[in-house]
């Protein structure tokens, strides 16, 4: 009983992220959710295999396509203040 | 005969709708789609929960947040109720826990919003209940 209210009393006080780079990793979470649902409503048969292998290389892309628009924004914001 | 057809099909539009809103997957669970059912129940019910957990049921404010709020309340009517509670209880979240579990939350809310025009388009067109047999049959 007390383990469940604890776990409640979890939800009411927010977790200490500070403003760092590791931070931005709290996107990859989210990317897999998009992934999962957005295959889940397109696949017209759903098969697990090939549900599980289009779900990760949709997965991978958008990962791919985050990173790569960190890495610009990044080097513009370089170049500016350089 | 047609009109009565025709206002049963919208009656049943309706409920499958209504369902997928009150508890995500319902929907998909009512036209046959059980797999995509139980899918979309734990993908958007654990999005929604690690938003809270990250910044707290603070995240849900129709007042301080009302913009976040309109995505939010798409996940289902408990977003109401966590509403509720968070301003009565005058419950807060700030910082970057704050921005990561209102983008958690309102995500969920979004992809539930897709997973009901889903639910909704596979019962109009009468295909989910084709694929359910289809994939039975896989």
């Amino acid at each position: 009983m007390s383990d469940l209210l604890l776990t409640l009393a979890s939800f009411t006080k927010p977790l200490e992220i500070g403003t760092t780079p590791a931070s931005m990793l709290w996107m990859f979470p989210l990317l897999a959710s998009i992934a999962i649902i957005y295959k889940t409503t397109k696949l017209r048969v759903l098969r697990w295999k090939i549900f599980f292998l289009e779900t990760i290389l949709l997965f991978a892309f958008l990962s791919g396509f985050m990173i790569l628009a960190a890495a610009v924004l990044n080097l513009l914001v370089w170049m500016i203040t350089s | 005969m047609d009109m009565r057809k025709k206002a049963d099909h919208l009656l049943w539009l309706c409920t499958v709708a209504l369902a997928a809103w009150v508890l995500p997957g319902a929907g998909h669970f009512l036209i046959s789609e059980r797999k995509r059912a139980v899918l979309i129940f734990l993908t958007i019910t654990l999005t929604f929960a690690a938003g809270l957990w990250v910044g707290s049921i603070g995240v849900i404010d129709s007042v301080a947040g009302w913009a976040w709020y309109i995505a939010q309340i798409m996940v289902s009517p408990a977003a109401g109720i966590i509403d509720h509670i968070t301003r009565s209880q005058k419950i807060v979240s700030f910082a970057r826990p704050n921005d990561i579990g209102q983008i958690y939350t309102s995500v969920a809310g979004l992809l539930n919003l897709l997973c009901v025009i889903n639910a909704v388009y596979l019962a109009y067109t009468g295909r989910g209940e084709q694929i359910g047999q289809e994939e039975k049959n896989v």
